[in-house]
C-alpha cells in the first residue's frame, strides 16, 4: 500500500512541470496568504515584546488613585517622602532607600519614517531612575549633569526620530537642551524616552515640586503586599501600586490584541482565496492523468493510492508556499524597527519579530489550505472509472 | 454547368526547418455549380490540404482559388472570414460542436454572423434541424446525442446560412455503417434537391459512392472517375 | 442566443472551477471593500477638515497646555473669523474602561468653529445657557442609552476638584451629529467654566485653540502671525492647519495606509495569479472550438471581445459579489462600532475604485488569453488535434 501510494506520489510530482504555471500560482498565493498572516504576527509579537521585556517584578509603580497612566497622574515630594519609609522597599550601599520620583513632559519628535511630529517622552529623573531599570547602561557618551540642561536619549529615540545626535542642542518648547549621551536599557520601552535632570524638568516646565510616579525597588517581588497594606493605612497617601512588569504587560495586550484580531482575519479570508487556486490546480494535476491514473488503476493500484498522491502532491506545494511565505518575511520585516502611539500615549518603538511560534502558525495554515484544496480532486482521482484507460 | 470554383496552377508547400515539404504543385480543377465531389486518397496526399484552400481557412504557396469571380487567395483575413460565412458550410469528422451549446443553439452559431433578428434566425434553425431530421432533440447537448445525431447537427450548422458550398472533411469517419449511410443519404440530399455543391474528403470507399464526381489525389495529382 | 449567451456559456461550462474563481476573486474584493471603509473611516479626521480651520498648540507638544489669557490675546490677529478653546478631560463614566471623550470649551465660539455639528436650535441655546449641561453626541448617547434630560456622573483620571473629588455632575441637555456621516459623533463636551472653576489645581489653563480664518488663502499668514504673537513667551505656540494636524496625528499610530496597502496588494496579486493562470488553461483547453468558430467566419477581432469580455464579466461577477458582501458587513459593524468607529459606511470612492479594480483584473487576466485567441491559426488548431 505504502509503495503503491509512493509511486502515485511521484507521478504527480513528476507531472509538475506540465502544469508549472498553475503549481506556481498556487505557490505563491499560499507564499502570500502565510507573509500576510506572519506579518502581521511580527508586528503583535514584537510590539508584545518590546513592552513584556520591560519592568521588574520587584519594582513597584506609584501613581495617584484612579490616574490608570502615568501620563495622568500628579504627585507631591511629600507623598515620595512617606512612601519612602515603607516597609519593603530595598536600601543601596549607602543605606537609603531605593525610591525614585519622576514626571514627564510630552515633547515632539520627529519621526523618521513620515517626517512628521510624534510624541516622545521626556522623563525627568533623580539619581536612582537608572539603578531601578535593569540593564541601563550608557553606550555612547555620558550621563547628564544633575541641575543641567543636558539630555540623554534612548537608542531606540535615536533611531526612529530624526535630530537627537548625540552633542546636538535641540529646542524644546523655549529651552535649548544638549544631548550628552545615549542609553540602552536592553530594548525595552525605556529605550523610547528621553531623560533629564527632574529639577531642571520642573522649573523650565512650570511643575513645581510636583512628581507623576514613584518607583520603589523591593527586597522581593512579594514585598510589594506589604507596600500596598502600608499605603492602604496611611490616610495621607492616595496611590495606586502595580507591579512594573505587570503595569507593562497591560499596556501591551490592547494594541497586540488588536493587531492579532485583525491579521488573523485576513490571512484566513485569503487562505479561502487561495484554496481556490490550490483546489483548481489539484483539478487539473487529476485530470491531465487520468489516462495514466487508470492505467495503474487497472494493473491492480487501489483507488486510495491515487487519491493519497493527489493529496501529498497538494500538500507539497503547500508547504513550498509557506516556507517560501515565511522565509520572505523573515528577511524583509525581522528586525525591523516602527514604532506606535503606546498606552503612555508616547512612542513606542519596537522590532518586528518573526517567531518560531509564528512560523509554525504560518505553515500550519499553509498545510490546512493544501488539504482542504485536495479532497475534492482526491476524490475524483479515487473514482476515475477503469474505461479511461482508453480516452485520447 | 457554370463553374463555382476554378483552381489555377495552385501549390502548397510547407517548410519544416530546411526541408521543403511539397503537398502539391501546378494544380488545375475546376468544380462545377451543383457537383457532389469526393476526394479520396492516402494520407498525407494532399485532400484536407485542398479542402481547406477551398473553404479559404488556408492559402495556396502559389496559383489562384476563384470562387464565383473572387479571388479566395487573395482576401484579407477579415474580408476571409466573412466570405467563409456567407459561401461555405464546414462538416467535420468529429462534429465540432460546442459542448456547452444546445443542438439548436450550435446550429444558430453561423447566423449570428448575419444581420437577421432572432426570430428569423429561430425559424432558420427549426428548418434546418428538420431537413437533416433532428429537430426533436433541438434542446439536447452534444454530449447527449449520439455521434450520428451530433453529425446531423453538424451539418444543419453547415447549411444553415444557405452556403452555395459545403466542404465535408471525413464527415463519416467516427460512424457506424448504417449511421455513416443515413448521414450520407442527407448528403445526398442536400446536394440534389437544394442544389448544394459538395466537396467531400473521404478514405471509404462506400462513402464516396454517393458522390456523383470520384477523385483520386495521390502524391499531389489527380486520377480521376467518373461516378457509375 | 447572442455572444453574451455565449460567453456566459464559456465561463461556467466547468462550474466547479467557476465557482471557485468567483470566491477568490470575491475575497479579495470584500477584503479591499472592508479595509477601504475601515481606512476612510480612519482618515475622515485629515478628510473632513475644513479648509479654514487652524488648531494651536503648545509649542512643545499638543498635550502642554497654554495660559487661558492666550484666548484673548489671540483675537486682535487679523484674518481671524472664530477662536475657541478646548481642554482634554479625560472622562469615564462610573467604570475607567467605560472610557468617554469629553472636552472642555468654550460654548458659543466651539460650535461655530464647528459648523458641521448639528444640534437643535432650543437644545444649542439651553447648552450655551446651561453650565452644568453636557453635549453629548449621538453614537456616544445610544451606546450608553443616554437622553435629553438625563442627570449623570462623569469622572476624569487625570482632574481633580478642590473638595478632593473626581466626578462632576451633568445634566444631559442636548445632542449633536454631525451634518455627514463620516463626521464623529462619538464624544462629549461641556462649559470649560464649570470646569475651570472647580480645578483643585491647573486652573485657567487651556489646552488648544480652533481658529478659523476669513479665507483659507490666509492660513499661512495667520498662523504665523499668532505663533509670532507668542513667540520668547513662556508657551509658545505652532498653529497648523486641522487636516495636517490630524494627518500627524494618525501618523504616530503608524503607516496604517501602508500595511492596508500591502494587504490589499497581497489579496490582488494572490488572484492575479490564480485567475491568469486558470483563464490561460481555460482558453489552451478550447484551442479547437476556437478553430471552429474562426472558421465557421467569426472574425478575430470579435473572438478576442468575447474572450476578453469573459475574463471581464468573471471578474465582475466575483467582485460586485465581494464589494456587496463588504457593504453588507461594514453596514452590519457600524452600529456596533459606533463608539469606536464612528461613521462606518461604504464610500463612493471605494466603491468606484473597486469598479475601476474589476475592469483592470478582468482586462489583466484576459488580455493575454484573448490575444493569442485572436491569433490562433486555425490550421495549426487542427493539425494539433
Amino acid at each position: 500500500m505504502f509503495s503503491q501510494t509512493l509511486a502515485v506520489t511521484m507521478i504527480n510530482l513528476r507531472s509538475i512541470p506540465q502544469r508549472w504555471a498553475l503549481s506556481l500560482a498556487t505557490i505563491f498565493s499560499i507564499a502570500l496568504v502565510v507573509a500576510v498572516l506572519l506579518g502581521f504576527l511580527a508586528m503583535a509579537n514584537g510590539f508584545r515584546a518590546t513592552l513584556s521585556s520591560t519592568g521588574s517584578d520587584d519594582v513597584a509603580v506609584m501613581l495617584r488613585g484612579g490616574s490608570q497612566a502615568e501620563l495622568n497622574s500628579g504627585l507631591s515630594r511629600d507623598d515620595q517622602r512617606i512612601v519612602a519609609e515603607a516597609p519593603g522597599i530595598a536600601r543601596d550601599a549607602a543605606g537609603e532607600p531605593i525610591v525614585s520620583g519622576e514626571l514627564y513632559v510630552i515633547v515632539d519628535g520627529i519621526k523618521r519614517s513620515s517626517r512628521t511630529e510624534a510624541n516622545l517622552p521626556l522623563r525627568g529623573v533623580g539619581p536612582l531612575a537608572a539603578t531601578l531599570r535593569a540593564d541601563y547602561q550608557i553606550v555612547e557618551g555620558r550621563a547628564f549633569e544633575p541641575g543641567s540642561n543636558e539630555l540623554v536619549v534612548g537608542q531606540s529615540v535615536q533611531r526612529e526620530f530624526s535630530g537627537f545626535d548625540l552633542g546636538q542642542v535641540i529646542r524644546l518648547g523655549t529651552n535649548e537642551w544638549v544631548v550628552v549621551g545615549v542609553f540602552s536599557t536592553g530594548g525595552s520601552v525605556f529605550e523610547s524616552e528621553i531623560w533629564a535632570d527632574i529639577g531642571t524638568i520642573q522649573n523650565l516646565y512650570q511643575r513645581g515640586t510636583a512628581i507623576q510616579s514613584i518607583r520603589a525597588r523591593m527586597t522581593s517581588a512579594d514585598a510589594i503586599e506589604g507596600l500596598e497594606a502600608f499605603i492602604e493605612n496611611e490616610p495621607r497617601l492616595n496611590l495606586d501600586v502595580t507591579n512594573e512588569a505587570e503595569y507593562y504587560a497591560d499596556q501591551a495586550g490592547g494594541t497586540s490584541d488588536l493587531i492579532m484580531f485583525l491579521g488573523w482575519p485576513l490571512a484566513i479570508a485569503m487562505a479561502i482565496g487561495a484554496l481556490a487556486g490550490a483546489w483548481n490546480t489539484m483539478y487539473s494535476s487529476v485530470d491531465t492523468r487520468m489516462k495514466e491514473i487508470a492505467t495503474l488503476r487497472a494493473i491492480g493500484f487501489a483507488g486510495s493510492s491515487a487519491a493519497i498522491g493527489t493529496m501529498v502532491e497538494s500538500m507539497i506545494l503547500a508547504v513550498i508556499g509557506g516556507l517560501v511565505g515565511a522565509v520572505a518575511v523573515f528577511l524583509i520585516f525581522d528586525g525591523i524597527s516602527a514604532s506606535t502611539l503606546g498606552g503612555g500615549f508616547t512612542q513606542v518603538v519596537f522590532s518586528f519579530a518573526v517567531t518560531a511560534d509564528a512560523i509554525i502558525n504560518g505553515i500550519v495554515l499553509a498545510l490546512i489550505i493544501g488539504f482542504a484544496g485536495s479532497i475534492f480532486p482526491a476524490i475524483r482521482a479515487a473514482r476515475i472509472p477503469l474505461l479511461a484507460v482508453h480516452r485520447a | 454547368m457554370t463553374a463555382l470554383y476554378t483552381l489555377t496552377d495552385l501549390s502548397k508547400k510547407y517548410t519544416r526547418g530546411k526541408e521543403t515539404l511539397t503537398i502539391f504543385e501546378e494544380l488545375n480543377m475546376t468544380i462545377d455549380q451543383g457537383d457532389f465531389i469526393s476526394i479520396m486518397g492516402p494520407s498525407g496526399s494532399g485532400k484536407t490540404t485542398l479542402l481547406n484552400l477551398l473553404g479559404g481557412i488556408d492559402r495556396p504557396s502559389s496559383g489562384a482559388v476563384d470562387c464565383e469571380g473572387v479571388r479566395v487567395d487573395k482576401l484579407s483575413e477579415g474580408k476571409l472570414a466573412k466570405w467563409r460565412s456567407a459561401h461555405v458550410g464546414f462538416i467535420f469528422q468529429f462534429y465540432n460542436l460546442m459542448p456547452m451549446l444546445s443542438a439548436a443553439q450550435n446550429v444558430e452559431l453561423p447566423l449570428l454572423l448575419t444581420s437577421l433578428s432572432s426570430k428569423e434566425r429561430k425559424k432558420r434553425v427549426e428548418t434546418a434541424l428538420d431537413i437533416v431530421g433532428i429537430l426533436d432533440r433541438k434542446g439536447h447537448r452534444p454530449a447527449q446525442l449520439s455521434g450520428g445525431q451530433q453529425q446531423r447537427v453538424g451539418i444543419a450548422r453547415a447549411v444553415v446560412a444557405d452556403p452555395k458550398v459545403l466542404l465535408c472533411d471525413e464527415p463519416t469517419g467516427d460512424l457506424d455503417r448504417a449511421t455513416a449511410d443515413e448521414v450520407l443519404e442527407t448528403l445526398q440530399l442536400l446536394n440534389r434537391e437544394l442544389n448544394k455543391t459538395i466537396v467531400m474528403v473521404t478514405h471509404d470507399p462506400a462513402a464516396a459512392g454517393y458522390a456523383s464526381r470520384q477523385l483520386h489525389l495521390d502524391k499531389g495529382r489527380f486520377v480521376e472517375r467518373e461516378a457509375v | 442566443m447572442n455572444d453574451l449567451t455565449i460567453i456566459r456559456k464559456n465561463l461556467f461550462r466547468k462550474k466547479l472551477r467557476a465557482i471557485l474563481l468567483t470566491l477568490s476573486i470575491m475575497i479579495a474584493f470584500l477584503i479591499y471593500g472592508a479595509l477601504g471603509a475601515f481606512y476612510n473611516v480612519w482618515t475622515a479626521g485629515v478628510d473632513m477638515a475644513a479648509a479654514n480651520r487652524l488648531i494651536t498648540v503648545n509649542r512643545i507638544n499638543f498635550t502642554v497646555d497654554m495660559p487661558i489669557a492666550y484666548f484673548s490675546r489671540i483675537q486682535s490677529v487679523e484674518g481671524i473669523e472664530n477662536v475657541s478653546h478646548a481642554n482634554w478631560f479625560g472622562g469615564y463614566y462610573q467604570e475607567p474602561r467605560n472610557f468617554i471623550q469629553t472636552f472642555a470649551i468654550s460654548p458659543e465660539a466651539y460650535l461655530e468653529s464647528y459648523p458641521e455639528l448639528v444640534i437643535p436650535p432650543e437644545q444649542r441655546a439651553d447648552f450655551i445657557a446651561d453650565r452644568t449641561c453636557l453635549l453629548v453626541g449621538v453614537d456616544l448617547a445610544a451606546q450608553y442609552g443616554w437622553e435629553v434630560g438625563d442627570r449623570i456622573p462623569l469622572n476624569s483620571n487625570i482632574w481633580q476638584q478642590d473638595d478632593g473629588t473626581s466626578d462632576w455632575d451633568f445634566n444631559i441637555c442636548a445632542l449633536f451629529d454631525g451634518d455627514e456621516e463620516e463626521i464623529p459623533a462619538n464624544y462629549a463636551m461641556f462649559h470649560y467654566e464649570y470646569y475651570n472653576e472647580s480645578l483643585a489645581f491647573n486652573r485657567d489653563r487651556i489646552g488648544w485653540m480652533v481658529v478659523n480664518t476669513t479665507d483659507p488663502d490666509l492660513n499661512d499668514q495667520v498662523a504665523r502671525d499668532i505663533d509670532a504673537l507668542f513667540a520668547n513667551s513662556s508657551a509658545e505656540t505652532e498653529t497648523t492647519t486641522e487636516a495636517a494636524f490630524s494627518r500627524a496625528f494618525l501618523e504616530q499610530v503608524g503607516n496604517i495606509a501602508m500595511i492596508l496597502l500591502s494587504v490589499i496588494g497581497a489579496a490582488f496579486a494572490t488572484i492575479l495569479m490564480i485567475v491568469g493562470t486558470t483563464m490561460v488553461m481555460a482558453i489552451n483547453e478550447r484551442t479547437q472550438e476556437i478553430a471552429v468558430m474562426k472558421t465557421l467566419g467569426f472574425p478575430a477581432p470579435r473572438i478576442f471581445r468575447m474572450v476578453l469580455s469573459e475574463s471581464i464579466l468573471l471578474s465582475f461577477v466575483g467582485g460586485l459579489l465581494g464589494l456587496g458582501l463588504a457593504t453588507l458587513i461594514v453596514e452590519g459593524a457600524s452600529s456596533a462600532l459606533a463608539g469606536f468607529l464612528p461613521g462606518l459606511s461604504m464610500p463612493m470612492d471605494v466603491v468606484l475604485t473597486a469598479f475601476g479594480l474589476m475592469l483592470g483584473l478582468g482586462l489583466l487576466t484576459g488580455l493575454g488569453p484573448a490575444l493569442s485567441a485572436q491569433r490562433l491559426s486555425i490550421i495549426e488548431a487542427f493539425n494539433k488535434h
